[in-house]
């Protein structure tokens, strides 16, 4: 019966093939654009943010920045957590993109949720 | 065997347990459903059609549940009686049932064959659902004992009717083996053709096999071991009980490729 040992070799194997392929290619889970038109100069800034955990709650950080004023568009990536803007820099910068997202929250309606987030230093 | 895949068993279900404790703390945003594969298989809808994930389905769950098809093409349904932490759970409570009724209890073959088809009507309400009704959010999660179990009845999705359906799943282990798995798991459904082909399975060799079906009592999922050649079931989940109780040496033997 050694062959027996096919299946937790096979088990521990295709668990560390997941682990190690899952950031093989990146799928975002919200993209928001906030303008209709991009401004001439766009620049990025990428968070890694506390709680930006699944679609929904990338829902309620598109509405904690989007009363920044110069924000172009939004791309989360749950897996890793990630959130990259994209703004206007004669407009806004990331310090207060940031101050934005960690709140105070300000506004809720029925049907999107918005969460004090956290971002990862 | 049964004491490695026991060892194997109690590590993943501590590792679910661990995650458990460390959100109930607030230590982590993870919970065991971070790491379902059935998510992965609902995700490949919006995947292919809108290149984009919902809810909280991700590159994980994906490449989780391509791991998990591949697992089940090389040792059929071992994910159920080896990782699944669920399937843990109802085998070691089936176990207790089974020492105090003093054998497994079944349903009349007519009922299981019909109950046996109902996890593919689950599967197809899941999917239904999740992509109508629920808009690409997880709504099975409700309804799912899994995640109400191993979220410790707390997961922000368990409503009132979840801890019914724990609750229920557990009671029900102790009186038919391997309830969800057996007769509602959508994720068991999915895995079903692939098992069928599952190349690592039993053979029975008639040559040294007394027919004493000893192996048939002891199966959860009630295969036929005895009478067959080679266990082709879907159901099978290569947990090798069967070999365990089998009082003849060499009667049973895993194949590999068929050899
Ligand atoms: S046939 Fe044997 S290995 Fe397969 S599920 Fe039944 S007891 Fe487990
Ligand atoms: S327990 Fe072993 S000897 Fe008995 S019927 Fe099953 S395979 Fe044959």
């Amino acid at each position: 019966m050694k062959k027996v040992i096919v299946i937790p070799a096979a088990i521990l194997l295709l668990i560390l093939v997941a682990f190690a392929t899952m950031g093989a290619y990146r799928v975002p889970t919200l993209v928001v654009e906030f303008v209709e038109k991009r401004p001439a100069v766009v620049a990025s800034v990428e968070y890694t943010v506390d709680g930006l955990t699944c679609r929904g709650k990338s829902r309620g950080f598109a509405g904690m920045i989007s009363g920044v004023e110069g924000i172009v568009s939004l791309t989360t990536y749950v897996r890793s957590n990630t959130a990259i803007v994209e703004y206007d820099p004669t407009l806004t910068d990331p310090v207060e993109i940031e101050t934005a997202f960690e709140g105070p929250i300000v506004h809720e309606d029925e049907d999107e949720e918005y969460f004090p987030f956290k971002a990862k230093k | 065997m049964r004491v490695l895949r026991t060892i194997v068993q109690t590590l993943f279900l501590a590792g679910v347990v661990a995650v458990m404790i460390r959100g109930a703390m607030g230590l982590t945003a993870s919970t065991c459903e971070t790491y379902c594969p059935f998510a992965g298989f609902v995700a490949l809808y919006s995947l292919l059609r809108y290149k984009t994930y919902t809810c909280a389905m991700n590159e994980l769950h994906v490449a989780l549940f391509v791991s998990l098809v591949a697992l089940t093409f090389v040792t059929k349904k071992s994910f159920c009686s080896w990782v699944c932490p669920l399937g843990t759970v109802q085998e070691w409570i089936g176990k207790a049932g089974r020492k105090v009724f003093g054998r497994y209890v079944r349903p009349p073959i007519a009922v299981d064959r019909i109950l046996l088809n109902l996890k593919y009507v689950v599967l197809v309400l899941v999917l239904g659902l999740t992509w109508t009704v629920w808009q690409g959010h997880l709504g099975f999660r409700a309804y799912d004992p899994f995640y109400i179990i191993f979220t410790g009845f707390q997961g922000h999705e368990t409503l009132w009717f979840s801890i019914f359906i724990g609750i229920g799943v557990l009671v029900a282990a102790f009186f038919v083996p391997m309830v969800w798995c057996r007769y509602l798991c959508p994720l068991s459904a999915v895995m079903d053709p692939m098992s069928r082909a599952g190349f690592l399975r039993l053979r029975r060799n008639p040559g040294l096999c007394t027919d004493c079906g000893i192996c048939d009592e002891a199966c959860p999922h009630g295969i036929p071991v005895a009478t067959a050649d080679e266990v082709t079931a879907r159901n099978c989940t290569n947990c090798l009980e069967c070999v365990e109780v089998c009082p003849e040496k060499g009667a049973l033997e895993l194949t590999l490729f068929g050899k």
